[in-house]
């Protein structure tokens, strides 16, 4: 049975991973702005990619793991995963708001315009908004076991598009870059550039981590506390 | 060999952008874990 001691503990072990992450996410822009190459033909707006990428990665993540752990809920009816569906969620819906903002910023210069109808940015902003209204469910519905149903129902839904967003690139007819790291051939890129990349892929890791723990004992603490956590 | 392109400014508004949203969602986070624990 975990105690309010338990969630203090979480919190405090949450925030020290989150200022862990923020430490080197700064290490990140010191490595990306001034030790790593610009690209000959995009110039400096390229190196938003050591952003963009790895807080799509950490939304991504966040939200495959807000439907793995809802579909096992439904099974196991453990309360503490629909907790960490909820704090996964919450975390998901900040990093896709880094992926939304800087892809667009990205876009301007190398494609000319700020936004696109085409896959993956349209299931990207889709799948935002389905967290949204996740976020929107848990708070109208009062009953703890009602709501970690629904809402359960819903994350294992978009956990569906998660696939989509990857393979879209391959699926469609897409303006969108090919994956860069995460293919099945080895990654095509400068050393430097790589270093740098897959240096801010660990960090964003780190602060999801940072976030969901913290998140995880907010909502621990508010339940044992008999306040209602949506 | 050509000069890369002025692409500057889009790189410095990526740059602040992410950094207002991550530590913006920090101090949210420890500002709640700082309120509710009075």
């Amino acid at each position: 049975m975990a105690t309010v001691g338990d969630a203090e503990r979480l919190i405090r072990r949450g925030l020290a991973l989150s200022a862990l992450g923020l430490a080197g996410l700064s290490a990140v822009y010191v490595l990306a702005l001034r030790f790593t190459p610009v690209e000959r033909w995009q110039g400096l707006a390229q190196k938003v990619f050591y952003l963009h990428a790895p807080a799509a990665w950490s939304a991504l993540l966040a939200f495959s793991l807000v439907g793995v752990a809802s579909a096992v809920y439904l099974w196991i009816r453990d309360p503490r995963l629909d907790r960490f569906a909820e704090s996964s969620a919450e975390v998901g819906i900040a990093f896709s708001c880094v992926m939304l903002t800087t892809g667009p910023i990205w876009a301007r210069p190398i494609w000319g315009t700020w936004w696109q109808w085409e896959p993956r940015l349209t299931l990207s902003l889709l799948l935002f908004f389905l967290f949204l209204g996740y976020r929107a469910l848990r708070t109208t519905l009062g009953d703890p076991a009602e709501r970690a149903r629904y809402s359960a129902v819903v994350g294992i839904m978009a956990l569906v598009l998660v696939p989509f967003i990857h393979l879209s690139v391959y699926l469609f007819r897409t303006i969108h870059p090919q994956p860069i790291v995460l293919k099945p051939s080895a990654p095509s890129l400068p050393s430097e550039m790589l270093r740098t990349l897959l240096f801010s892929f660990g960090v964003f890791t780190v602060l999801y981590l940072g976030f969901v723990t913290t998140r995880y004992g907010l909502a621990l603490r508010r339940e044992l506390s008999g306040g209602d956590d949506a | 060999m050509p000069e890369p392109p002025a692409t500057g400014a889009y790189m410095v508004a990526g740059y602040v952008v992410t950094g207002v949203i991550v530590v913006s969602y920090a101090i949210s986070l420890w500002w709640r874990a700082k309120k509710e624990k009075r």
